[in-house]
């Protein structure tokens, strides 16, 4: 957990509450730390996720306290509050948050303080915990949600039976959270629910302020936003349900089928909307049969993803491409009970041919593969691995093309591809999937 | 103690007269700068930017064979993925191998952060070392271990022991200064005190005999030293403006070598093997040059940047005087400048009489605003991102050719929006970074530098004046987008001045 790690494919606690608060309509964010950290983190954001860029007030418009060795000698508080008060008259917001960095949270500023002045006057303004050294970039978006759900929003009066709160697909370090957040609410509003999306650009503040009326908070993550979700039971009395993202039309009626008996829909309602839903994704699916068999697609699979993508992906690959998937890298630092949690999820997907491994580092996981699947070495007659499709990163492109594999880029960092509306979630999702990567096969790039 | 003897280098805010925030006449702004009066100006209200680091990084990522150790908890460095990127196709347009760096993170965790970092970070060198066997390891050293203390410069000393890379250590505390330019000094401490400058005998050079034929070989060696020049690059520097000074500096029989940027060790070793330092930008190699000549008695040359006809022309003849070369330099600018008259001509009517605003590097906004006014174009203000000493030069020039126009020194962008809401120039001209923003305003804008095309000289003057004319072509972009756009800032913002922010 603490060792040194090479090429990080996740920044700081920062960066994720940064790159959720950029997601969040209305909300503002203020860093209390020196001049770069903002920038610095909100770019690599950007990069990582297929070029999301800024957004409202994201990126170079991020106020923060911009402090320097007077303040790390002195204290910043004085900063923070001058700061906070001339955001609240600049710039136009719902909520503000404050979030910390290294050097405010090692030097001992009382950041909470100067926020709680500001709420005693009414003004909406909270302060979140995130260096760097306590967290990386998934705790820093369990924070963000632990400080507006369970800490500034009030208990509602009255449940919404129909809602749903969407959590556990991370802004950015999901590269696809908006598409496959649209396409989780497009289901849930298929079964006739409601869905708060929360991060994507048809929300509002009004659906951030109405999350603790709902029925139901489903967490499509067994590792990142399962104690956020428990916490917010605790405060608010929702239950949550924690599952895999489904990707594909076999993961997806298995998701609806479990949503339906979980909000109470009626059987016959969600039989109907499954089986549109595969007669349309069937409608367009058996037509690309002819190139994918004729052209005789069928691969050994490795995965190297986050811990979210890890067990959707390989499923996918196994169940609807019907390939071998061989070896699930998870790259996210993960403590033995986050790894667990993973591994207890892992065994009970039905993915029997693959092992489920935890690496961080780039060149130790081409090293895995080259030990695991070895390619060959002169000898006559060898069953190799072959051909091999690595669905990763954009870091494991040098490996695959020192092998001589396909590789697609769907996890952070994704910088070879610009992601805009696109998801794999769901039926739609397995279709965009499908068309990615077979799109690399049938016109092979360099 | 001289600054290159210490471990830690200074910032610029120790070492120069510096400022961020300042709004008025070039020519207060000089009296500002020579008072002290700016030093202390401040904001009440500050956006996010950059650190010395990030720009450290980008110099770092650059030189070929290197790995890269963050010291610093796991969010320092993050950015390395795209300046792997951005290095690799720079390498290649240089003729070198696209190899991306190797960079590790110490991850630092609370645990580090109370008992200390030092022994992670000997253990990620030797890692580094040992794994992928760079010939150089640059070791960043960040906020955290700064403020908690480490002492990473024994780490490097003690890790340049035992490692078969030479281990360059570059210190990066953010918070020590809002200004960015102390990155080149972080960068350039690093090299000077850890590398290797000097040929090393029978790698580099065959050591001279005493049969007479070593003495020949040696005369032309001195010979060619005396014909070498460096020039010094930087990241806003791209392989399009280096190949024109190379080729007009060739065209006066000089040979060049490029530094520091996308170098390897063994050119390094060649730093000392010239007769002339030669600076592109005022206010990115002070630091450097300067011991280059203190330790190799190399003298050096900063004179502002080549960009435009009398710029470009004076850049030149201030070197070739070095050479005794200034009227092969006078009658090489005679023809340069007919040639690329000519084929600017064209775009002259379509940009005259245009209203622009300017944005970016303190140098580079003074200069094209000069130059930019001279062929016609209406400069309605500019901002430099920083200020130091090694701008007073350009901003004397500035106070004469623009006696009344405001500008500023700003890189915030709410400021920006502010002015060009209230301005509404035909084009801005701006630093990377800002491009997004601009079009979500509404307004054109070409970027002030790009690696990817020409800026510097005649060649730079034509890929310059053709990108504008370009911007004006279809502009229905920057028009959809903006009235579909709304800014973080309230309407009472527009209603304020633009400096409103900034303090005494």
């Amino acid at each position: 957990m603490a060792s040194f790690v090479e090429k990080p494919r996740s920044a700081c606690a920062l960066a994720g509450a940064l790159s959720a608060i950029s997601a969040l309509p209305g909300v503002i964010p203020i860093v209390h730390t020196s001049m770069g950290c903002g920038g610095n983190l909100s770019g690599a954001n950007s990069f990582g996720s297929g070029y999301w860029g800024a957004g409202y007030c994201g990126g170079a418009s991020i106020p923060t306290s911009a402090i320097t060795e007077t303040e790390i000698v002195f204290g910043g508080g004085e900063r923070l509050r001058e700061e906070i008060e001339s955001t609240l008259e600049l710039i136009d917001g719902q909520l503000y948050i404050v979030a910390t960095g290294c050097m405010t949270e090692m030097i001992g500023d009382d950041t909470r303080g100067v926020a709680n002045d500001f709420t005693a006057e009414g003004k909406p303004v909270i302060s979140v915990s995130t260096p760097s050294f306590k967290g990386d970039s998934y705790s820093g978006y369990e924070i963000v949600l632990n400080g507006i759900f369970n800490g500034y929003l009030k208990k509602a009066e009255k449940i919404n039976p129909k809602l749903i709160n969407i959590f556990g697909i991370i802004p950015a370090y999901d590269p696809f959270f908006r598409g496959d957040l649209e396409e989780i609410a497009r289901l849930i509003r298929a079964l006739r629910l409601e869905a708060n999306t929360f991060f994507t650009p048809d929300q509002t503040f009004e659906n951030v302020k109405s999350a603790p009326s709902a029925a139901l908070n489903i967490v499509f993550s067994r590792v990142w936003g399962t104690s956020f979700a428990e916490e917010f039971k605790k405060t608010h009395g929702t239950p949550y349900w924690a599952t895999e993202l489904p990707v594909g039309p076999e993961a997806t009626d298995a998701f609806l089928s479990g949503l339906a008996v979980r909000a109470k829909v009626p059987k016959r309602r969600v039989k109907e909307v499954i089986e549109r839903e595969n007669d349309i994704y069937y409608g367009y699916f058996e037509r690309t049969a002819d190139v994918f068999c004729d052209s005789d697609f069928k691969y050994y699979a490795v995965t190297v993803t986050n811990s979210n993508y890890a067990i959707p992906v390989a499923r996918y690959a196994q169940n609807e491409l019907g390939w071998v998937v061989l070896d699930v890298f998870v790259t996210d630092q993960l403590h033995d009970f986050q790894k667990n949690a993973l591994q207890g999820a892992f065994n009970e997907s039905g993915l029997n041919y693959a092992d489920l491994l935890f690496e961080t580092d780039t060149s130790a996981i081409a090293r895995a593969v080259t030990e695991r699947r070895p390619l060959n070495r002169g000898e006559r007659y060898f069953d190799a691995y072959s051909p091999l499709f690595i669905l990763g990163s954009s870091l494991e492109k040098a490996m695959a093309q020192k092998r001589g594999s396909a590789q697609l880029s769907i996890s952070f960092p994704a910088f070879n591809r610009m992601i805009v509306d696109r998801g794999y979630a769901g039926y739609r999702g397995g279709l965009h999937l499908f068309e990615d990567i077979v799109g690399s096969l049938v016109f092979p790039k360099g | 103690m001289s600054y290159y003897e210490q471990a830690i280098p200074p910032v610029r805010d120790q070492r120069l007269k510096i400022a961020d925030s300042f709004a008025g006449s070039a020519c207060e702004m000089l009296e500002c700068a020579k008072s002290g009066c700016m030093l202390n100006r401040s904001r009440l209200f500050w956006q996010t930017g950059a650190c010395q680091m990030a720009l450290t990084l980008m110099m770092a990522a650059t030189v070929e064979r290197c790995a890269i150790v963050m010291h610093g908890p796991i969010g320092c460095g993050s950015q390395l993925h795209a300046l792997s990127v951005q290095s690799g196709k720079g390498k290649a347009k240089r003729g070198k191998q696209p190899v991306p760096p190797v960079w590790l993170s110490t991850n630092l965790q609370e645990s580090d952060v109370i008992g200390g970092g030092e022994l992670k970070l000997s253990r990620t060198i030797e890692y580094a070392d040992r794994e992928f066997r760079p010939q150089i390891i640059f070791v960043v050293s960040t906020c955290a271990p700064n403020i908690i203390g480490d002492d990473v410069e024994e780490i490097v000393r003690k890790a340049g022991e035992f490692s078969a890379a030479h281990v360059v250590s570059l210190h990066c505390p953010g918070f020590k200064s809002r200004v960015v330019a102390s990155a080149y000094d972080a960068f350039y401490h690093g090299l000077l005190r850890h590398l290797p400058l000097s040929p090393e005998p029978w790698r580099d050079f065959i050591p001279h005999a005493a049969d007479g034929q070593g003495d020949i070989e040696q005369l032309k060696y001195e010979h060619l030293k005396s014909r070498t020049l460096n020039l010094w690059n930087a990241t806003s520097i791209g392989p399009g403006d280096e190949e024109e000074l190379i080729r007009l500096l060739g065209a006066l029989g000089l040979r060049v070598r490029m530094f520091a940027e996308y170098s390897n060790a063994d050119e390094f070793r060649q730093i000392s093997q010239a007769a002339l330092n030669v600076s592109m930008c005022s206010v990115h190699d002070d630091y450097m040059l300067s011991f280059l000549e203190e330790k190799f008695g190399t003298p050096y040359m900063i004179a502002g940047m080549p960009i435009g006809f009398g710029d470009t022309r004076q850049w030149l003849k201030s070197i070739a005087a070095r050479f005794g070369l200034e009227d092969e330099a006078d009658r090489l600018a005679d023809y340069e400048e007919r040639r690329v008259r000519e084929a600017i001509a064209p775009f002259l009517p379509k940009i005259q009489g245009k209203r622009v605003l300017l944005c970016g590097g303190v140098v580079r906004v003074g200069s094209e605003a000069i130059f930019l006014k001279e062929l016609g174009m209406e400069i309605l203000t500019f901002r430099a991102y920083h200020y130091d000493n090694g701008a007073e030069k350009i901003y004397e020039r500035v106070a004469e050719e623009f006696p009344d126009t405001r500008i500023a020194v700003s890189n915030q962008i709410f400021e920006f929006c502010n002015q060009i809401k209230k301005l509404k120039p035909d084009l801005v001209i701006s630093h990377n970074g800002t491009q997004g923003v601009l079009a979500k305003l509404g307004v054109p804008s070409v970027q002030l530098f790009d690696v990817d095309r020409s800026f510097f000289g005649y060649g730079g003057i034509f890929s310059l004046l053709q990108r504008i004319v370009f911007a004006f072509r279809n502009t229905s972009y920057q028009k959809r987008l903006s009235e579909h756009v709304k800014f973080p800032y309230r309407e009472s913002w527009y209603e304020k001045d633009a400096f409103h922010y900034i303090k005494d």
